[in-house]
C-alpha cells in the first residue's frame, strides 16, 4: 500500500509469480481452459504479485521464486550485469525483486539486485551523459523501467541546460497578451 | 521542494538558477545621478557619475539596458585567471578549482548584455566555456566511483552543475539507498516522509538556496513598479484605460519584460 497511486508501483505488482495452492479453491476461474471452475489442493499455477501476496498472507499458497530470479539470469549478471537484457526478463526488476524477496524469503535477490544496479548504473552513466542518441537506442531496450527513468531524468537534465545555453527567445509572450479585445457593443 | 517548473523531478530550470545568479553583487560605474536605493536585501547607491558601487546583478543589468551604468567584470573573469584555471582544472583529475558559485549564469548574463564592458570577450568566452566542458566531464567521471556509498561529497561544484547533475544523482542514490538497506524502506506515503527520511539519514541533495529562492521573486517587481512611477514620462505613454496601456501591466506582471515602452 506504500504507493497507492503510483502507476509504476501498480504494473510492478502485475507480474506474474509461479504459486503452489495449498487449499482447493471452489468457484474461481484462473485458468480459462480448465473444466471446472476450482482449484485443487496442490496445484501449481502463476497469479498476479497482488493477487498473490493476499493469498500468501492467508496461508493459501505458497510462493515459489520467479523466473526472472533464476539461476541462469544470476550467471548472465555475474558474468556482465551491463549487457544483460532485464527488461525482456521484468520490466519492473528491481521493484519486483524488492517485493518478492520477503516473499520467497531469498536473501540472495537483494544482494543480486545491488549488484546489478552497480554494474548498471555505471553503464547508463556514460550513456546518458555523453553517447548520441542514436547509438545508445539500442542499448536502451535493454534496460528496465527504472533503469530508463533514470537514464531519461540525466538526458532531460543536460538538453535543458544546453537549450538555456544556446539562448534563443529569453522572454515569452504570455499568449494572452496577442489578442485582440473585441469592441463591447 | 525545489523549483516552480517542474514538480515532479524536483530540479531547477536553468532559467530558475540563472534568476537566484542575479541576487549575487556587482561592480558598476553609473553615468546618472540618483538616490541610494533602499531594498529588502539591502542599500546600494547613491548613484553618482563615474563613482563606481556595488549592487545586485538584476539592477546592474537593468540599468545596463537603459544604458545608464557600464558593468566592470568581476576580477576572476581576466584571460590569464581563466587559463590558470583552465591548466589546472586539466591537470588536477579529482579537484575542482575554486570558481565563483554562480560562474556559468554569470557568464552567461555579461556575454548577453555588457558585451562592450568585457575585454578580450571572444577569448574569455571560450576559455570560459572549455573550463565548463572540463568540469562537466569530471563530474561525470567522479560519479562513476560511488557504488552504494550514502554520502558523496564533490567539494567546489558550481550551482549550474549540481542542477544538471541532480535529477540522475537524486535518483541513482535513492536506488543504492534502496537496495543496501531493503529492511529500512519507510513503508509510508512518499508526502508524510520527510521526517522518516531525515531520520533515516535518506540521500537528498539540497542547495541552500532553495527555501531563500521564495522570498526573493516579489522584490525585483516591486522595485521596477517604483522605477517607473519615479519617472515623470511615464504619464505619457501609460494611459491605463487604453488597450495598450493594460498589455503594459500585464508585461510587467508577468515577465521579465518590464521593458515598460517609456525612456528615462
Amino acid at each position: 500500500m506504500a504507493n497507492y497511486y503510483n502507476i509504476d508501483d501498480i504494473l510492478a505488482e502485475e507480474e506474474f509469480v509461479p504459486v503452489v495452492f495449498h487449499k482447493a479453491a471452489n468457484g474461481v476461474v484462473i485458468d480459462p481452459s480448465s473444466e471446472t471452475n476450482s482449484v485443487e489442493q496442490g496445484a501449481k499455477v502463476e497469479l498476479p504479485l497482488w493477487l498473490a501476496q493476499e493469498l500468501y498472507l492467508r496461508q493459501a499458497i505458497s510462493i515459489s521464486v520467479p523466473a526472472c530470479f533464476s539461476q541462469r539470469t544470476r550467471l548472465e549478471i555475474q558474468a556482465d550485469a551491463a549487457c544483460v537484457d532485464l527488461k525482456s526478463r521484468s520490466p519492473y526488476f528491481y521493484e519486483f525483486g524488492c517485493k518478492i524477496a520477503p516473499l520467497v524469503g531469498d536473501k540472495t535477490i537483494e544482494i543480486l539486485l545491488l549488484s546489478a544496479f552497480k554494474i548498471r548504473y555505471k553503464e547508463i552513466l556514460t550513456k546518458a551523459y555523453t553517447a548520441v542518441f542514436t547509438t545508445t537506442s539500442k542499448f536502451l531496450t535493454l534496460l528496465t523501467k527504472e533503469e530508463t527513468n533514470l537514464y531519461e531524468a540525466a538526458q532531460a537534465s543536460m538538453a535543458a541546460f544546453k537549450k538555456w545555453r544556446m539562448g534563443g527567445p529569453r522572454l515569452q509572450r504570455a499568449s494572452v497578451l496577442g489578442r485582440k479585445r473585441k469592441p463591447l457593443d | 521542494m525545489a523549483g516552480q517548473s517542474d514538480p515532479h523531478i524536483s530540479l531547477f530550470s536553468a532559467e530558475e538558477v540563472e534568476f537566484m545568479a542575479e541576487d549575487e553583487l556587482i561592480e558598476i560605474v553609473p553615468n546618472l545621478r540618483m538616490d541610494p536605493l533602499n531594498f529588502i536585501c539591502g542599500d546600494f547607491g547613491p548613484f553618482l557619475p563615474q563613482i563606481a558601487t556595488q549592487v545586485p546583478f538584476w539592477l546592474a543589468v537593468a540599468l545596463k539596458k537603459r544604458g545608464k551604468c557600464a558593468i566592470r567584470p568581476p576580477q576572476w573573469m581576466s584571460v590569464e585567471n581563466l587559463t590558470q584555471v583552465l591548466e589546472r582544472e586539466r591537470e588536477s583529475q579529482g579537484a575542482f578549482q575554486v570558481l565563483p558559485f554562480h560562474y556559468v549564469e554569470i557568464s552567461r548574463l555579461l556575454f548577453d548584455h555588457a558585451r562592450d564592458d568585457i575585454p578580450d570577450m571572444y577569448m574569455v568566452r571560450s576559455l570560459i566555456e572549455d573550463i565548463r566542458d572540463v568540469r562537466i566531464h569530471k563530474v561525470e567521471t567522479s560519479l562513476e566511483k560511488f557504488s552504494g556509498t550514502s554520502a558523496v561529497k564533490i567539494p567546489n561544484l558550481s550551482a549550474m552543475e549540481v542542477n544538471i547533475i541532480r535529477p540522475f544523482v537524486g535518483r541513482a542514490l535513492q536506488a543504492f539507498y534502496k537496495h543496501d538497506n531493503p529492511e529500512k524502506i519507510p513503508d509510508v506515503d512518499r508526502a508524510s516522509s520527510a521526517q522518516t527520511r531525515a531520520a533515516n539519514n535518506e540521500p537528498r541533495m539540497i542547495m541552500a538556496e532553495e527555501f531563500y529562492n521564495y522570498i526573493q521573486v516579489s522584490k525585483r517587481f516591486f522595485f521596477f513598479f517604483w522605477f517607473a512611477a519615479a519617472t515623470e514620462e511615464i504619464t505619457n505613454h501609460f494611459q491605463p484605460a487604453s488597450d495598450e496601456g493594460t498589455s503594459v501591466l500585464l508585461e510587467t506582471l508577468f515577465g521579465e519584460s518590464y521593458l515598460v515602452p517609456f525612456s528615462l
